[in-house]
């Protein structure tokens, strides 16, 4: 059986949250899945606006009022309805949702930011204060005692020891990765985490923000 | 055309004026012509470290106020009275007293008549660093092989590059190898990869160095001292000497060559 988790998927977007449907799973196992998603994280998504993204299935006035149901239930709210099938655009204005093509939506979401990148290609050391407003990279190690600050991402490639704020200002979407990540003190946006004093990391790992949480995984393959 | 070598810190008491003596020390024995520069002022230490103390009637503040002429604050070294020679700091507790300038021009009076010009400086942290790194064409970072020495010494490295002197060299000095094996002190490449600059010189720690220093004598005199080879080693690198870096086994209760060495990039 496949996981119920791959009927939708819910993503963060430059215009919002995403609300992807499966292609091809059955109609009620995609319900199932949104009932379940929502239920789960309902604080998180109350007040929310979703874009939903029904992709190349065409939906019917019924499907389209279970999905508006079930949102409602949470109190949240369609942003709009992100289809290629012309027919569904008929359904969704029927409904009072506005449809938008796949196209109109910038894919990646880069975090927004002000400025150009700042490149430093050396060793960030103690004492030394690195403020930007745009993306940071550094090719070097961040010592610890080093403090580097970004409204977007902070790339190391090295190690990073210091302490590191990415998304100064609120950007959610800004993350930090390092081929060594064990920060004396990590901030995304608003939200703070120190390395766990037993954190051997194995390899090169990327923190992005999970709602109010700071994730780490292994910086190994694409995730946006 | 003497070269310029400043031996600074970012801590204090790691062993900068120890360092500048016996560096001093060996080079002198080596037929070079030298003169150390203390340039630690209010906190002067490195004619005693020298056995020079009583032998003092100028100071550096009195040549750069021109109360004397620069030789005669030159004192002597009995056992290399042709080539080792030291400039006392004054004991006033006025840092403001000598500045940047005054060091590069007494520097360049200098580089005439030696190969050699040795600066102790101040740690980094304090006033007078300034001074000390001013004339220098190059510095030896000198640090223990301890987290919090490191780290200053990372900041100094920081300072360094911000005033714009390149490749510092590092010395490790006070390195206990029982407490290495058993993994309670920092290994050399463990503090090298933090610094990434590269290492021109481990020294031990060793017993001989404070009755040395007690006597006014210096380590690289004594043929059993093992922290005076290890200076002896780092003379010979500044020589442009490639001598391999030493080892201490605390098994056989010996040095060993080590064959590596070990370099950091750029
Ligand atoms: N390799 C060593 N082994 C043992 N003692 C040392 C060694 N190097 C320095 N010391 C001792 O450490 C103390 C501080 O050394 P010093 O050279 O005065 O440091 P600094 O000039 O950096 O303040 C002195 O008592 C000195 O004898
Ligand atoms: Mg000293």
């Amino acid at each position: 059986m496949r996981d119920m988790e791959e009927r939708i998927t819910l993503k963060g977007s430059r215009d919002g949250l995403r609300l992807i449907l499966h292609p091809t799973a059955a109609w009620e196992e995609v319900l199932e899945a949104l009932r379940k998603q929502l239920a789960q994280g309902s604080s998180f998504y109350h007040g929310a606006k979703l874009l939903i993204d029904v992709g190349e299935r065409s939906i019917t006035d019924v499907e389209l009022q279970a999905i508006l149901a079930i949102m409602a239930e949470h109190d949240i709210e369609p942003a709009a309805l992100i289809t290629i099938a012309p027919t569904n655009r008929t359904t969704g204005r029927q409904a009072g949702v506005e449809t938008r093509h796949p196209d109109s939506l910038r894919s990646t979401p880069p975090p927004v930011v002000q400025g150009e990148g700042l490149f430093l290609w050396r060793t960030v050391r103690s004492g030394q204060a690195i403020k930007h407003q745009g993306h940071v990279v550094v090719v070097g190690d961040v010592n610890a005692g080093a403090e580097i600050s970004a409204h977007g991402s902070i790339i190391i490639w090295g190690r990073l020891r210091g302490s590191v704020h990415a998304g100064v200002g609120g950007n959610q979407q800004a993350i930090v990765c390092a081929l060594e990540l064990s920060p004396t003190l990590l901030r995304i946006a608003d939200n703070l985490a120190r390395t766990p004093d037993n954190h051997r990391p194995t390899g090169p790992e990327q923190a992005s923000l999970d709602g109010d949480n700071i994730v780490v995984v292994p910086w190994d393959a694409p995730r946006r | 055309m003497a070269q310029v070598i400043t031996i600074t810190s970012g801590k204090g008491g790691v062993g900068k004026t120890t360092t500048t003596a016996n560096l001093a020390t060996s080079l002198a024995m080596q037929g070079q012509r030298v003169v150390a520069i203390d340039a630690d002022i209010g906190l002067r230490n490195l004619d005693v470290v020298m056995g020079l103390e009583n032998r003092i009637v100028y100071d550096l503040v009195d040549v750069v106020e021109g109360r004397c002429r620069t030789r005669q604050a030159l004192i002597k070294d009995k056992r290399f009275p042709d080539n080792l020679f030291l400039l006392p700091a004054a004991q006033t507790r006025d840092k403001d007293a000598v500045t940047p300038d005054d060091m590069i021009a007494l520097c360049n009076e200098l580089r005439r008549e030696f190969d050699f010009i040795l600066i102790d400086s101040p740690a980094g942290i304090e006033g007078g660093f300034k001074n000390a790194i001013a004339p220098a064409d190059h510095i030896l970072i000198v640090t223990t092989p301890e987290m919090s020495a490191v780290r200053d010494a990372d900041r100094i490295v920081g300072l360094v590059e911000a005033y714009e002197k390149s490749n510092p060299k590092l010395i490790i000095n006070r390195i206990k190898a029982r407490m290495v094996a058993r993994g309670d002190m920092m290994d050399t490449p463990d503090v090298v990869e933090i610094l990434a600059i590269d290492l021109i010189g481990i020294v031990p720690d060793d017993e001989s160095i404070v009755v040395s220093t007690n006597r006014g004598e210096v380590a690289v005199l004594d043929r059993d001292s093992m922290a005076g080879k290890a200076y002896n080693n780092i003379a010979n690198r500044l020589l442009g000497h490639d001598i391999p870096f030493l080892v201490l086994d605390e098994k056989q209760g010996l040095w060993a060559q080590l064959v590596s060495m070990f370099r950091t990039r750029r």
